[in-house]
């Protein structure tokens, strides 16, 4: 008996909280979407949030938003991201130094940034008086602070957009590295035989071994682009705003009246976020990123 | 010697110089200048002020440090007492359905914490914990917990149950397997998920937010407001600050686990 329910049992700790913290926010959330909220006297279930929401183009004008800068996001991260892994590796490759190992340290730097700090990096950088519009008027490129695009806190999102890739781009790189280094050395050795030079080795043999778990990265990416509030609360604009900023302003706004709203948005993102989990660790199962070959 | 690796160094170098060095340049200057016009790429003039506001003038820091700290590490803490348990079911246990616990587990990695912590508020608010240490501790859990678990699992499945069966041979108990076998077999596991999970805590605004309601001010809390509008010097101060209590927590995390290894060998050398 205690064999066979032994293992349950160290579950139970672990599975207890997050089902308790996690899951019963979630359904909680759920049920205060549906209007159901006994402490105010409301007991029935109604759709009203849900049709409220659907027919506002607010919410449209966020999701699309929302898609857009995920989507750019993880495509300008994977290209970095391998851009960084590839020459790690080649280096890795030429010198064999004790270097590398502080290189890699080095690049992995913006992960350990706080997101509040990397956005506001790029507050620094890129905003119309910014450091980039103050080199651009010392080359001569630009004669007023007005010609610098506004790329922080503008419609389009190209802060998020640009936050996201600076921070993200190590990840990425720090996904497909492991894949590479499995990448023999005799491998490389052969394609010489063969007469392969760098970029045919690279076009050849490094992008096709890559190419599951660099596709996974993105789409992680993508995943945790869609759903992050910190960046888009400091970089984006009021209108039309990233979905859980959205949220965030109907939780917010004042009138309980909201509240219901703002959890039917939680719920529609967290049901989008599962989509995407899905398909994420259906491909990752099917082309075994994480375990690769032997 | 050839030329090859000195180009690519190079290369590398530059692309090292425009990822990670210029993006920190301006918010270097900034925190150091006193009035910074456009079109001028340097400061008109260099002071001390925000720092000087930053680490001494303001009470405020030290305090959001230490709460930022304390609310990570104990977060950290509950996680791995938690994790560990759980790693070792997955790995080395028969288990039915195994698919359903694994995605119970993960699921905060995938579906936005806030959402579950917004669903919970007011409930959170019902039972007192909001505006307190512990309802954010609690509310910091399902976001950290899970990669502390993949952490553990990725470790322990690179451990051949032939040692843990050799020390059973031997006659080692259940307590003795577990302490001198598995967990010093695990301990880089433990201490990846564990940096993980502080970092993951001290970047937390709209979870701390919510339900610390403001009372409860971490790093991120007290940063905010600099950031989004106030004082350019002020803010790029406390974001260098910020960012430099990250690394160097981790850096600090790092090197104890390496100590730790170093000890132990230079120990059966001389054993």
């Amino acid at each position: 008996m205690w064999q066979k329910s032994k293992p349950y049992l160290l579950l139970l700790p672990a599975i207890g909280t997050i089902v308790l913290l996690f899951f019963g926010g979630l359904f909680d959330g759920l049920l205060k979407s549906l209007g159901y909220f006994p402490a105010i006297g409301e007991t029935g279930f109604e759709l009203t949030a849900y049709t409220e929401l659907f027919r506002s183009s607010a919410f449209w004008e966020s999701l699309s938003l929302t898609v857009r800068v995920a989507a750019l996001s993880s495509l300008i991260s994977a290209v970095m991201g391998a851009a960084i892994a590839v020459s790690l590796f080649m280096l890795n490759e030429s010198a064999k130094s004790r270097n590398t190992q502080l290189w890699h340290r080095m690049f992995q730097l913006p992960l350990t940034i706080p997101h509040l700090v990397g956005g506001y990096i790029i507050v620094l950088l890129f905003m119309q008086s910014g450091f980039m519009s103050k080199i651009f008027a010392n080359f001569g490129w630009i004669g007023e602070i007005q010609e610098f695009p506004v790329l922080v806190n503008d419609p389009f999102g190209w802060g998020i957009i640009l936050t996201y890739a600076w921070k993200e781009a190590p990840f990425v790189s720090l996904m497909i590295y492991p894949v590479l280094s499995r990448i023999h050395r005799s491998w490389r050795d052969v394609s010489r035989v063969y007469g392969a030079g760098n970029w045919s080795f690279i076009r050849e043999i490094v992008l096709p071994a890559i190419l599951p778990a660099w596709t996974i990265a993105a789409f992680i990416v993508f995943v945790f682009t869609f759903s992050a509030f910190e960046v888009p609360f400091l970089l984006g604009v009021t209108y039309p705003s990233m979905l859980p900023v959205y949220s965030y302003q109907l939780y917010t706004s004042g009138t309980l009246a909201d509240r219901p709203e703002a959890l039917a948005v939680n719920i529609v993102l967290a049901a989008l976020t599962i989509l995407l989990g899905l398909v994420v660790y259906y491909f990752s199962k099917r082309w075994n990123v994480m375990k690769g070959w032997d | 010697m050839n030329k090859k690796p000195f180009l690519l160094k190079t290369t590398l170098f530059i692309l090292l110089f425009i990822i990670i060095g210029l993006p920190f340049i301006p918010l270097v200057l900034s925190s150091l200048s006193f009035g910074w016009q456009w079109p001028h790429i340097l400061p008109e003039s260099f002071s001390f002020r925000a720092w000087e506001y930053v680490l001494f003038g303001s009470s405020g820091t030290w305090q959001a440090v230490w709460m930022s700290l304390l609310i990570a590490f104990t977060v950290t803490a509950v996680n791995i007492l938690l994790a560990i348990p759980a790693a070792i079911a997955l790995v080395r246990h028969q288990l039915r359905a195994k698919w359903l616990w694994e995605a119970i587990l993960f699921a905060p990695i995938v579906i936005p914490p806030f959402v579950a912590v917004m669903g919970i508020h007011l409930t959170f608010l019902r039972l007192g914990l909001t505006e307190t240490i512990w309802g954010v501790v609690l509310a910091h859990i399902s976001p950290t917990l899970p990669y502390v678990v993949r952490a553990i699992i990725i470790s322990y499945s690179t451990l051949s149950v032939d040692w843990e069966n050799q020390a059973r041979m031997l006659g080692a108990g259940p307590v003795s397997r577990f302490y001198y076998v598995v967990l010093p077999h695990l301990l880089p596991g433990i201490a990846a998920g564990a940096s993980l999970s502080v970092l993951i805590s001290l970047s937390q605004y709209l979870i701390t937010f919510i339900i610390g309601s403001g009372q409860v001010v971490t790093l991120p809390i007290l940063l905010f407001p600099f950031i989004s509008g106030g004082d350019p010097a002020v803010a790029s101060a406390y974001s260098l600050l910020f960012a430099g209590i990250a690394i160097v927590t981790l850096t600090v995390m790092d090197t104890a686990l390496k100590k730790y290894y170093q000890n132990k060998k230079t120990a059966i050398e001389k054993g």
